[in-house]
């Protein structure tokens, strides 16, 4: 069984009297351990894929199954508890939360999880070591530069071991050195950890990263050129 | 949710000056709540009590200032007599202002067995044997001697009389410590001979089971015909009748202490409105990263119940220390109105502040829930 699934997935926008419809019956397989950008033009509609797969935004219609679960199908409040387990999302723009420490914004997620005290301090600074960030813990992040933020965003999206990682454009907003250490650091939690990875990317070098590529055209999800098929489909 | 205190605490302080003033201002607003509860409280506990219903007072009929109250003390050997009746305290008041005023003084002479035996007072220093000793020695409140800084020893002038304070006493009854206590002779002689063989009043104390209005109706009827005529009511009416101008202002400024409370509503929750506009992306993100809407909501919430708590706590505190060591009172006509602190008030304040945290968050916790996370993380 696949690790994500999204069965025949509709998104549609009104923009005044015009529909737009970013995906339109889309299906996508990935595997545990896959790591796989998507590439496509500003407003195609990769973040919004994104969004669905890490379950912040809803679906017209399709499905989308994720470890098993029909994510479609939660409630609200029950969406949000399998994000807390299930997803770690990087931001573009990174969104630490500006009062809290780098220990503080990796710890936020592990906040949610039942889990003691010693336990949560453990995984904190493994998540940290990961990221090289051991010696800013105790720093805000207004103390740190661009790339040591995203360090800790990846921290933070990674500590719970969540079943998948989402990255939206994470060096959007880096210089390339700060670009080449992230999508290191992405690859080495692929890699080393073993997490399956979604990242949406509009730069070629850093979805060559990637095991796989996919592009989203005009509604449509696109592998080596060729559009994505039903699982049904491919198996007959 | 214990584990999220230091967010919502860094929370409050990165916007410290605005949560500060918040603060303050709930604060100010509580302090004035309490200060009104406690003029409430003051006149309730004067109109309302036991021992207001069960004694009487005998005034001249058709007088009201104490002043111009004058009724033979020999009044007394003929009611001691009536049916119903235990006891009747000839007492002279004097006072240095009979219009409503927050720092009258108020004289009452009376003898010193009665006064030991109906006045329910303990003397913090000084004693008794130096009262009786001294013709014109005083027995002080502790809120007059508070408010006058007078201690045992000292000699005051009020007026035309000048007494040596012989004790300073405390009592359960707030009223009692606005007072000052005399002998009743070196009252009637304090300012010439006119006023000797008269008093102010009687205070008429009731046998068990004894019907206060047919008593007064009989002592009146026995006097109707005297030198002087009399108006007997229970001590509750006769101060409910003596402070009617008084109490009508306490009932109207007990709006006052709902505006107060008001006020801290609209202040918190605007602050609240303010913080959570400010931070519709952080939300958003705490959602992205599994916090649900109800869990955003409580954050909220408990931000707003905070910023209410800790400054309508600081205000009850202020508040009741102040009461506590101004011993202000309002009085008058001789009938004294003592602001007190009391747990009631501290009680219904601290309620009020968490109530009022609790509903101010509301609103703005709702709004704060009900994010769309992706325009949320969008937002600026």
């Amino acid at each position: 069984m696949s690790l994500v699934e999204l069965i025949d997935v509709n998104k549609e926008f009104k923009s005044g009297e015009e529909t737009i419809r970013p995906l339109d019956g889309i299906h996508l397989t990935v595997e545990e351990g896959d790591f796989v950008s998507l590439m496509g033009a500003s407003g195609s509609g990769k973040s919004t894929l994104l969004n669905l797969v890490a379950g912040i935004d809803e679906v017209n219609s399709g499905h989308i199954l994720v470890g098993g679960t029909d994510i479609t199908q939660l409630s609200r409040g029950k969406l949000a508890d399998w994000r807390a387990a299930n997803v770690g999302y990087v931001f573009q723009t990174h969104n630490l939360i500006p009062v809290l420490t780098a220990y503080e914004n990796v710890e936020l997620p592990l906040l949610l999880l039942p889990m003691s005290a010693v336990e949560r301090r453990k995984r904190v600074e493994v998540a940290l070591a990961a990221v090289d960030l051991t010696n800013r813990a105790q720093h805000y992040p207004r103390q740190m530069s661009g790339g040591q933020e995203q360090r800790v965003g990846i921290a933070r999206a990674i500590v719970a071991n969540p079943t998948i990682v989402v990255a939206d454009e994470p060096t959007g907003s880096l210089d390339d050195d700060t670009t080449e250490q992230i999508l290191t650091l992405l690859q080495r939690v692929n890699h080393e950890l073993g997490m399956t990875l979604l990242m949406v990317t509009h730069d070629a070098d850093a979805a060559a990263r990637a095991t796989r590529i996919l592009h989203l055209e005009r509604g449509q999800l696109l592998e080596n050129g060729q559009p994505i098929m039903p699982r049904a489909l491919r198996t007959a | 949710m214990f584990t999220l205190v230091p967010y919502i605490v860094k929370s409050l302080w990165r916007h410290r000056t605005r949560s500060l003033l918040t603060i303050s201002g709930a604060g100010v607003a509580l302090l004035v709540f309490c200060f009104v509860g406690s003029v409430q409280h003051g006149l309730f506990a004067l109109t309302e009590n036991q021992e207001a219903g069960q004694t009487l007072i005998v005034f001249q009929e058709n007088r009201f200032c104490p002043q111009s109250s004058k009724l033979p003390q020999d009044y007394a050997r003929t009611l001691a007599k009536q049916p119903g009746i235990a006891d009747v305290l000839p007492i002279m008041v004097f006072t240095n202002n009979c219009r409503a005023s927050l720092d009258a003084i108020v004289f009452q002479g009376m003898p010193t067995d009665q006064l030991k035996k109906w006045r329910e007072i303990e003397l913090e220093s000084g004693s008794w044997d130096g009262f009786a000793r001294q013709d014109d020695a005083a027995l002080v409140g502790h809120a007059v001697a508070a408010r006058r800084n007078l201690a045992t020893g000292d000699k005051f002038t009020i007026g035309d009389i000048t007494v040596v304070v012989a004790g300073i006493f405390s009592s359960s009854s707030a009223a009692e410590e606005g007072l000052i206590y005399t002998h009743l002779d070196f009252l009637q002689r304090a300012r010439g001979q006119s006023d000797v063989g008269l008093v102010t009043q009687l205070e008429v104390h009731l046998t068990d089971g004894a019907d206060p209005d047919v008593v007064a109706a009989a002592i009146d009827a026995e006097f109707h015909a005297g030198p002087v005529a009399t108006t007997t009511r229970t001590k509750g009416m006769f101060q409910a009748d003596t402070l009617a101008d008084l109490a009508e202002l306490i009932g109207f400024i007990h709006w006052l202490g709902y505006a107060c409370v008001g006020l801290v509503l609209s202040l918190v929750a605007t602050t609240t409105v303010m913080s959570v506009q400010d931070r519709i992306k952080e939300h958003a993100v705490l959602q992205t990263l599994g916090f649900r809407p109800f869990k955003i909501f409580r954050l909220v919430v408990t931000e707003s119940m905070l910023l209410s708590t800790i400054g309508g706590g600081l205000g009850v505190i202020c508040g009741m220390v102040f009461l506590a060591w101004s011993g202000m009172s309002v009085a008058a006509e001789g009938v004294t109105i003592a602001f007190r602190p009391s747990w009631d008030i501290a009680i219904q304040g601290a309620i009020a502040s968490v109530a009022v945290g609790l509903l101010a968050g509301v609103a703005p916790a709702w709004q704060a829930a009900r994010t769309e996370i992706v325009p949320a993380l969008r937002h600026a």
